[in-house]
């Protein structure tokens, strides 16, 4: 959590949010089985806020849908998400939030595995090793206040 | 024959000139005297044919008689030469021939009264085969220098004999000509020329030089003119000459496009008519290589045009010229002329119908439909080419359409009417006229054009097709077009223009009689196509055949939406023959609108009327809207079915549904019915006691069909109501839930989601029954039963539910991995919000 009021990336770069998902006839099909894919994913992690703006995670670029890949067959699911900055100090909760969407929102049969992309945070190995970690997760999940954070960026605001 | 070498008795001269003074007697006196001269001319004739005296001699005897100072005198002894030449002029000598040529012409220049006769005898010369060469172009000249015009007429079609060298004379003796009567008769000559074949051969361009060269006729008439020939006069007969024949073709058709280029309006104006005119005589081939350029001047004429005459004269050789290339027959060689020319005129006029501000809207369309109206095939080639973009215009226009452009579109559907249609083409006009209707403006004048050209068509349209009889295609556009045309009727029927002294004669008043005349005593008189049958009968179904009762749709659109104001003709008999349809016809689409038709006047029907009828479900529903005392008794009957093994799962639940719900077709504000305000709630208020009576004291297979009945009542109830009425019925609902039936589940859970919204205290004391119900329903096989089942999930973590919120989580991960991802999608706000409840961050 930052001191004060001074933010860290005071003038983020703001991307357009994709359009709604086009429902097509196969999906209203009761027959037609619909695998779980990547937009399916992304869809579940876009609207995250960010801790700091008033944006979602999608508008500042953090998580892409190409850096969403699921294998609905082998139960896996792998996402690489972007700090705004280097030294973001929020990638942590940013990652903690993620990984705990989808751990409400997918079956237990999943594999999640979330990560910072490659080469663009300071300590990119050491977020990863944390959220790697399931017993440090649930231990984070028991801190009210972290829970209170990350239930704040889970709730959906109303667009 | 030498008189000299006959043996005479006496001198014949001698008796000649005798016969000669008596004739100059007898001509003195005019009594008897045409039975003298009958008498003379046999004397006279035997007398040449025998060989007695030459017809030379006659003349030198009968000198005295022609050289009278009595014109009378001298036109009697003309006509007595004549007379005789008439049957003589075969033996005459070429130098008789020549002396009693130049005699003949010299006496052209006599008086009036000597004409005549004068001619008589040119004409019986004409007939002589040994002409002199030159003569004929001499006789001609003088005839039509020396004599008066209304007589040279009768006398020049004679000619005819000459051929090219007629011609060539003719031509020779008009040129330079300048008194309009000379000129008229000549143009009367030629056309004569023209129309009775001669030969022209190679003095056809000479000709059309000497007659066009007047062209176009610049002429008026000097004050007084005692002779009266107007500039009509003239024009008219101009333009028989040139169009008179497809020789002329080649050089008129240049020449027309030349003089369209004029200032001056006559001169257009002329050149269009003209062209109209001769396009009538030709085929393509004539035509051909002058479309382009006969194309860019009337396109010209009717863009640019100031005068509605050009305008008109214009858009009429317009569909001249379509017509005549329509016409042509196609040899595997020749160019489809017709269409380069029509997509000449398409690509020109088509992209400014698309701009509906400029101003070559108009121009354009008018241009279009003057094609359209040509032909069959021009009219199919331009819809085709036409429609589409026509129909995409007036979707994306935001604002009313027009009547003008009710106007334009109508055009081209009568284009089509008349000449014909396939399936593709009707159905989209169909669709078309629809949207047009719904949007029209209210204007009297489009009132009339709907009702006075359109329905008709479409009427005979459609009764010509059911009278085909055929299946399969014939079945599609009969179904599209009563499926459509009911729809489109209604819309156009309740936007005409509304008066508020209601006319009897009114379109739609019109329309509605017309209509009951045709389906009740099989009238066809105002149907557009006279081909039909009289005396069919639309309303009683023929064996197996229900290709004709099927149009008892279309009777239901024209009588149905009229205002109650308005008396439907012999509305008794038709009120039983459609009860009687109804009831024994067995084909579902006839008898349905047969009782939707009924119900409809049912409706409206003033009251204290005997209503005795069926309780088919229209018919109550009829009753109900405008609560007819009569209704409770149907109502009644109603209920009763619940109870029925075989009907009450269907008919009678359904039959509710259809009660409560907004009918699209008949029975709804927008065709004038009857519909009392808070109908449903009061139905349902009065009702609701009797049906939750009778769930309870039902058996339980027939459950079931209670509780289908109340969730399509309740459904169909406004919002408010619905969760006034609720807690009431709530047991009844959750009953609902609980059964087998996955459409009650939905109908149930509709219901239930508003209410949940704000839920009444009830409600929450039955919170555990209803997540109970609710969970146990995420298992259902139906997609939409799940989905609707999880939404409430969602709504009711408002409500004080912590206590289940363990289990309702854990029961939630099972949807997260349903097959259908929009159930997945439900799965996970469901969780998510349970998920907040409770927890810090969360509520």
């Amino acid at each position: 959590m930052s001191e004060g009021t001074r933010l860290e990336n005071a003038n983020p770069v703001i991307f357009q949010r994709s359009g709604d998902r086009v429902q097509t006839a196969s999906e209203e099909d009761e027959d037609v089985h619909d695998p779980i894919d990547d937009r399916e994913i992304f869809d579940l992690i876009r609207s995250i806020n960010d801790p700091e703006h008033p944006l979602s995670l999608e508008e500042l670029n953090v998580v892409e849908q190409v850096r969403v890949k699921v294998n609905d067959a082998e139960s896996t699911v792998g996402i690489e998400f972007t700090p705004t900055i280097p030294h973001c100090s929020m990638a942590t909760l940013i990652g903690l939030s993620i990984k705990v969407k989808l751990l409400r929102s997918l079956p237990d049969r999943f594999k999640i595995d979330v990560c910072i992309t490659p080469g663009t945070h300071a300590s990119e190995e050491a977020v990863n090793k944390q959220l790697a970690d399931k017993e440090r997760v649930a231990a984070a999940l028991e801190n009210a206040s972290l829970l209170e954070v990350v239930n704040q960026c889970l709730s959906t605001r109303s667009i | 024959m030498n008189p000299v070498a006959l043996p005479l008795n006496y001198n014949l001269v001698q008796l000649l000139e005798l016969r000669a003074c008596v004739f100059l007697h007898c001509c003195s006196s005019s009594l008897h005297f045409t039975k003298l001269i009958c008498l003379f001319v046999c004397l006279f004739c035997s007398g040449v044919k025998d060989g007695k005296f030459t017809v030379l001699q006659l003349v030198e005897a009968l000198g005295s008689s022609l050289t009278s100072s009595q014109p009378h005198t001298r036109a009697r002894g003309v006509l007595l030469l004549s007379e005789v030449l008439q049957e003589c002029y075969r033996d005459l000598t070429e130098r008789e021939v020549e002396v009693l040529i130049a005699f003949y012409e010299n006496r052209l220049k006599d008086h009036y009264v000597v004409t005549p006769p004068v001619l008589k005898g040119l004409k019986e010369l004409t007939k002589c085969t040994n002409l002199p060469p030159g003569s004929a172009v001499s006789m001609l000249r003088s005839v039509f220098q020396d004599i008066h015009v209304q007589v040279r007429l009768s006398y020049c079609c004679t000619f005819k004999g000459l051929g090219a060298d007629f011609v060539f004379g003719f031509v020779q003796s008009m040129d330079g000509e300048r008194d309009p009567r000379n000129l008229l008769l000549a143009f009367q000559i030629a056309k004569n020329l023209i129309h009775r074949g001669y030969e022209l051969g190679k003095f056809t361009e000479e000709l059309f030089e000497v007659t066009s060269c007047y062209f176009p006729i610049d002429f008026s008439p000097p004050p007084n003119d005692p002779h009266g020939i107007t500039r009509e006069e003239l024009v008219q007969a101009l333009r028989a000459v040139l169009t008179g024949t497809p020789n002329f073709a080649e050089f008129l058709l240049p020449l027309l496009i030349e003089k369209l280029d004029s200032d001056v309006q006559s001169a257009k104006l002329d050149s269009l008519q003209t062209l109209a005119a001769c396009v009538s005589q030709y085929e393509h081939k004539h035509v051909a290589e002058f479309l382009q350029g006969l194309w860019t001047a009337v396109r010209r004429e009717v863009f640019q045009t100031s005068s509605e005459r050009i305008e008109s004269a214009g858009l009429a050789a317009l569909t001249a010229l379509t017509s005549c290339l329509s016409r042509s027959v196609l040899s595997s060689d020749s160019e489809d002329s017709l269409s380069t020319f029509l997509d000449f005129i398409l690509t020109d006029c088509k992209h400014h119908l698309c701009e509906p501000d400029l101003k070559l809207v108009w121009p354009s369309a008018k241009l279009l439909q003057a094609a359209c109206s040509a032909s069959t095939s021009a009219s199919h080639i331009i819809t085709a080419a036409v429609m589409p973009s026509l129909l995409e215009q007036y979707n994306n226009r935001a604002q009313v359409i027009e009547t003008a452009d009710v106007h334009m579109f109508n055009w081209f559907n009568i284009g089509l009417f008349k000449y014909g249609f396939s399936v593709d083409e009707v159905v989209l006009t169909c669709r078309s006229l629809q949207r047009i209707a719904e949007q029209v403006q209210d204007t009297e004048e489009a009132g009339r054009c709907f009702h006075n050209i359109i329905i008709p068509h479409l009427l005979s349209l459609a009764l010509q097709a059911a009278l085909q009889g055929e299946k399969g295609s014939v079945k599609g556009l009969t179904s599209f077009i009563l499926r459509h045309q009911n729809s489109f009727n209604l819309n156009l029927l309740s936007i005409t223009y509304e008066l508020t002294d209601f006319h009897p004669l009114s379109p739609e008043a019109t329309t509605a009689s017309r209509a009951v005349s045709l389906f009740l005593d099989g009238d066809v008189s105002f149907l557009p196509d006279n081909s039909f049958p009289s005396h069919m009968q639309l309303l009683k179904q023929e064996g197996d055949s229900w290709s004709l009762s099927r149009l008892v749709c279309l009777l239901m659109g024209s009588v149905c939406s009229l205002p109650r104001s308005v008396e439907v003709p012999q509305i008794d008999k038709l009120l039983s023959a459609l009860e009687e349809m109804s009831c024994t016809c067995s084909h579902p689409l006839s008898y349905t609108s047969a009782a939707k038709c009924f119900a409809g006047l049912v409706n409206k029907k003033p009251q204290g009327d005997s209503l005795d009828s069926c309780a088919c479900p229209q018919v109550s529903k009829a009753l109900l809207l405008r609560y007819h005392p009569l209704f409770t008794t149907l109502t009644d009957k109603l209920f009763s079915l619940l109870d029925d093994a075989g009907l009450g799962p269907m008919a009678a639940a359904d039959g509710f549904s259809l009660l409560m719900s907004d009918s699209t077709d008949v029975l709804n504000r927008a065709c004038h019915a009857d519909v009392r305000i808070m109908y449903r709630q009061r139905f349902f208020s009065e009702n609701k006691a009797k049906l939750v009576q009778g769930f309870n004291a039902a058996p339980q297979e027939k459950k079931p069909n209670y509780l289908k009945a109340l969730s399509n009542i309740v459904n169909k109830l406004p919002k408010q109501v619905q969760v006034t009425e609720l807690p009431a019925l709530l047991s009844l609902l959750l009953e609902a839930l609980s059964g087998p039936d996955q459409d009650i589940h939905l109908t149930t859970l509709s219901c239930l989601e508003p209410v949940l919204v704000n839920p009444p205290q009830v409600l929450i004391q039955q919170l555990e029954a209803l997540v109970n119900r609710l969970l146990a329903l995420l298992c259902s096989p139906a997609m939409s039963v799940r989905i609707a089942s999880l939404s409430c999930i969602s709504a009711l973590s408002y409500f004080p539910v912590l206590p289940f919120r363990a289990r309702v989580l854990r029961a939630l991960a099972k949807p997260l991995d349903d097959k259908k991802r929009l159930v997945r999608r439900e799965a996970v706000q469901a969780r998510a919000q349970w998920f907040l409840l409770g927890s810090p961050g969360g509520r």
